[in-house]
């Protein structure tokens, strides 16, 4: 399900809701500053996103511990 | 109307104008456009002192008026009566006409006249009431010295008998003012014994000194007697009470007598005449009496009087300090006209937005029709080479990020508003530095409610509380943005949220116990946490060197991001001020610069990040150590990235270093022959100035070299220094001035701060990482401390004893990790948004458009504050 695709689908995903803040922005003298804005936030929030999925897909370092009792161990 | 508005992408168009107007409508004028408030005049009399300006009568009368409206305030607070405040959103003022503010002054002046003389009157009376009660006191007092003396007459004469005993004259007759001795009494009154007596008042804390005075000055000749008088009296100079003591002083002879009434009256003491006989002295306090209580009655109609009259002025005197206050502005205003006596016209000049001239025309049209005036108001675009303000709209979500941008500088006329990206990007980049979605849902309400009572917090004055308010819309954007931030780190107060499957399991051995080590390993390698971070890393041995290595990439990649979105901006600067040589010896070689060596990283890591090398059997590379040694041993490769990756940095490099001179040389050269090209076909630089102001008259004749100096001053016109400053008038464009030693210097400098700028601000973007961990630590340590040790007590001494630790949880949660962390995560963002973006594209060269309006007066003018609500 979640794998290496993910990044580019995502990315087509939020191109297509760029151009459709471009498209649908409110009308006015503040368009421009709704464009930029709601693009700006859809880009970043992207940005985070992927570079977080990335960072997990091939991951070189294992989650390790030694605190874990019986009972939880197999949750 | 109907072109293209002014955005807040830029600052507004701008125009210069040339008001004429005919004198007698000149206030009305003003007064219309300072409603309207979209006109910035300038100063036509800088060479006049403010004595010498036409206005100035009027505005010395409004100062009256002015002074006037403060006396009665002062009067008001004195008598307690509270102002009703005016509420500019309520209520609305009409443009007074010359005659209101005529009435205004003159009902000002009666009205001045009647307090002040309700106020003399009452004072005058509280003077004649403390009088008579002091009078009462000592005929009271008196009444027993003198019961008492009668029976020890002997004696006072015989502590007096020292006195010379030459005065034959009854000493009483010139002490007293009703001398009557009754016959009965005759031999054993005072004045049967040539004693005569001085009764009043004074002040406590000046009895001894007044005794020792009379003691040494009379040496001795005299009989004192003193009282205590029980309620301090209000002394009506001061207002304050004073404890004072009745005395009565017995001597002989008249000497002594006139002495002591002087002493007395050089110690403050006041004097009060009282008779000796018991009965005319009971007939006197009756008097006294009936004179205290007329006295009172009257004091207190007078009291009522003034009160009811400063009430009814603290009614309307909000109302008219405003009118007063925009009246005098008004006049300021039409002082920086120039006033043309044999035309009886007004001339003004002023900066004000090109679109909004159909509104300011229709205004001015209005007003002059409303006159009923035949001579027209003419209103003129003037053209001028004079840099003009920077007028950057915004509205109530705007204004906040506006201020923070405009606290750094004020863009230059027509450069891209620096303010733009920042409406994201500063809260953004706050939420990466302070996710946690726990804080950032708290934050959220705290920015709803701001927002939601919007109206009635407006009135809160409390500064601290005013400036987090201004900031309300700011604080949303960053409360949501930290939201988002929060799910991806999988935070919410330390802990981690299980939304999704994790991606790994347990290996765990068939005989494991409690506390044993145990790793994790992917439990299928076609799913990966979909969202966030894998919860599963919380608390692990090893969290910290994933997120470390996570977050420092991530940081990386946002300022890389965050630097080259910015960069384009100077790409949109060129372009709009038509300056294709920025394009050229600017924009692109830095971009390519930045580009190799940052891009290049950037790459590199969402490279390595997209290759399974363990998987693979290789080894990963550290990028750090690669990205070094790219510029210390070129061509030598400690770990392989991926195949042919040496010629690839080799040629990066040299591509990075090939861009150093372009940036260097080819801007300055290019000007350079630009400028000889100019010079080689004739144009020369001759009284270039071009027109500044169709007044000033050493400008004259500079309309007609317009398209020369245009054509030279284009060259320099690139140049960064265009000083741009209003004042002086003669902003740049002197081609005769064209000074190639400046330009290139002025490059190199630019040059080398980008060139290191590109890796120290790179580096910058580094404290991404350290004040996102550093929240997130603090935040696991205050779990630990708190709740951690709140939750493992049990029983009902557990429960309380968990809502006490959470109440401390919860208050150190908003005081340290939300306020405290939230202020340096803000001011860490607000320096990448100063420093590492705006250095990227803005000039910051401009100065403010200030128009003339009542509303940013009324707002900002301080004595005004207590006046309004």
């Amino acid at each position: 399900m979640a794998n290496g695709w993910s990044v580019i689908i995502g990315l087509v995903i939020v191109v297509a809701m760029c151009v459709a803040a471009w498209i649908f922005a409110p009308k006015g003298e503040n368009q421009v500053l709704w464009r930029s804005s709601i693009i700006l936030s859809i880009a970043s929030c992207y940005i985070m996103w992927a570079v977080t999925f990335l960072s997990q897909l091939h991951p070189l370092i294992e989650p390790r511990r030694s605190d874990l009792r019986k009972e939880y161990i197999h949750h | 109307m109907a072109t293209v508005r002014d955005t807040p992408f830029r600052s507004a168009d701008m125009s210069m104008v040339q008001l004429y107007i005919s004198n007698e409508i000149g206030r009305e004028v003003v007064n219309a456009l300072g409603e309207l408030g979209l006109v910035q005049f300038r100063d036509l009399n800088g060479d006049l002192t403010a004595f010498q300006r036409v206005f100035t009568q009027d505005i010395r009368r409004l100062d009256n008026v002015e002074r006037q409206l403060r006396y009665f305030h002062a009067q008001m607070d004195k008598a307690g009566i509270s102002l009703r405040k005016l509420d500019l959103d309520v209520d609305s003022l009409a443009a007074p006409t010359t005659s209101d503010i005529d009435e205004l002054a003159e009902r000002c002046q009666s009205l001045e006249k009647r307090v002040s003389s309700l106020n003399d009157s009452y004072e005058t009376l509280k003077r004649r009431e403390i009088e008579l009660v002091e009078w009462r006191w000592v005929l009271r007092e008196a009444g027993g010295f003198f019961d008492r003396a009668h029976g020890n007459v002997d004696e006072i004469r015989a502590s007096t008998d020292g006195a010379p005993a030459d005065d034959d004259a009854p000493l009483l007759n010139d002490v007293e003012h009703q001398v009557t001795a009754p016959e009965a009494q005759a031999e054993r009154s005072f004045s049967g014994m040539n004693i005569g007596f001085v009764s009043g008042v004074i002040a406590r804390d000046r009895v001894a000194a007044f005794e020792r005075i009379l003691w040494r000055t009379l040496r001795g000749n005299l009989y004192m007697n003193q009282a205590e008088i029980p309620e301090a009296l209000v002394d009506p100079a001061t207002n304050e009470p004073v404890a004072k003591n009745v005395f009565v002083i017995f001597a002989h002879g008249r000497e002594i007598l006139a002495k002591i009434r002087k002493i007395s009256e050089s110690m403050g003491a006041d004097v009060y005449s009282v008779d000796e006989n018991a009965d005319l002295r009971r007939d006197q306090l009756h008097e006294v009496n009936a004179r205290l209580t007329d006295v009172q009655n009257v004091l207190r109609n007078t009291e009522h009087t003034l009160q009811a009259e400063l009430s009814q002025i603290s009614r309307s005197l909000s109302a008219w300090m405003v009118l007063v206050a925009k009246e005098k502005a008004v006049y300021d205003t039409l002082n920086l006209f120039l006033y043309d006596r044999a035309r009886r016209t007004l001339i003004a000049e002023a900066w004000c937005p090109t679109h909004d001239l159909p509104r300011i025309r229709a205004t001015l049209h209005e007003v002059t029709a409303r006159a009923g005036l035949s001579v027209p108001s003419i209103i003129n675009v003037i053209r001028t080479n004079k840099t003009p303000p920077t007028y950057l709209k915004t509205n109530k979500f705007t204004e906040a990020f506006q201020t923070i941008v405009n606290a750094y500088g004020t863009a230059t006329y027509q450069e891209v508003n620096p303010a733009i990206p920042v409406f994201v990007t500063f809260p953004f980049l706050f939420a990466v530095m302070f996710g946690d979605l726990g804080h950032a849902l708290i934050m959220l309400c705290a920015a709803l409610a701001m927002i939601y009572w919007e109206k009635p917090l407006k009135k809160v004055t409390f500064e601290l509380f005013a400036m987090v308010y201004y900031g309300r819309y700011i604080a949303l954007v960053m409360a949501l943005f930290s939201i988002f931030t929060g799910l991806i780190y999988n935070d919410i107060f330390s802990k981690s949220m299980t939304l999704f499957p994790s991606a790994w399991e347990w290996v765990v051995p068939p005989d494991f116990r409690s506390g044993q080590s145990v790793t994790a390993r992917l439990r299928d390698p076609n799913y990966r946490y979909p969202f966030g971070l894998d919860w599963r890393w919380h608390g692990t041995e090893n969290d910290l060197l994933f997120t470390n290595s996570y977050k420092m990439k991530m940081s990386i990649i946002l300022g890389w991001a965050h630097m080259t979105y910015s960069l384009c901006f100077s790409y949109i600067n060129a372009r709009h001020f038509k300056r294709p040589i920025d394009i050229w010896g600017n924009f692109v070689p830095g971009m390519i610069f930045f580009q190799a060596i940052f891009g290049y990283l950037v790459l590199c890591i969402i490279y390595k990040w997209s290759v399974d090398w363990l998987g693979t059997g290789r080894q990963p590379p550290g990028l750090l150590n690669m990205l070094i040694y790219m510029f210390l041993q070129p061509g030598f490769i400690d770990v392989p990235l991926y195949p042919g990756q040496k010629y690839v940095q080799i040629g990066l490099l040299l591509i990075a270093v090939v861009q150093v001179p372009i940036l260097l040389f080819l801007k300055p050269f290019y000007l350079r022959w630009e400028h000889n090209r100019a010079r080689a076909k004739g144009y020369r630089g001759i009284g270039e100035h071009a027109t500044v102001s169709a007044l000033d008259d050493e400008d004259e004749d500079a309309t007609r070299n317009g398209e020369a100096s245009s054509m030279l001053a284009h060259g320099v016109d690139h140049e960064e220094f265009d000083d741009g400053g209003d004042e002086g008038g003669h902003g740049h464009g002197h081609g005769s001035e064209f000074e190639f030693g400046e330009v290139m210097i002025h490059q190199v400098i630019h040059t080398i701060e980008f060139c290191l700028n590109c890796v120290s601000h790179t580096a910058s973007y580094l404290r991404l990482w350290a004040l996102s961990l550093a929240h997130q630590q603090l935040s696991s340590v205050l779990w630990s401390m708190t709740m951690a040790i709140g939750l493992k007590g049990t029983g009902i001494s557990g429960a309380i004893f968990l809502v006490v630790v959470f109440g401390a949880f919860f208050f150190l949660s908003c005081i340290i990790l939300i306020i405290m962390e939230g202020v340096s995560a803000m001011l860490h963002s607000l320096r990448l948004a100063w420093v590492e973006s705006f250095s990227k594209f803005a000039e910051f060269a401009g100065w403010p458009f200030a128009p003339f309006s009542f509303k940013v007066l009324l707002e900002e003018k301080e004595e005004l504050k207590p006046y309004l609500g």
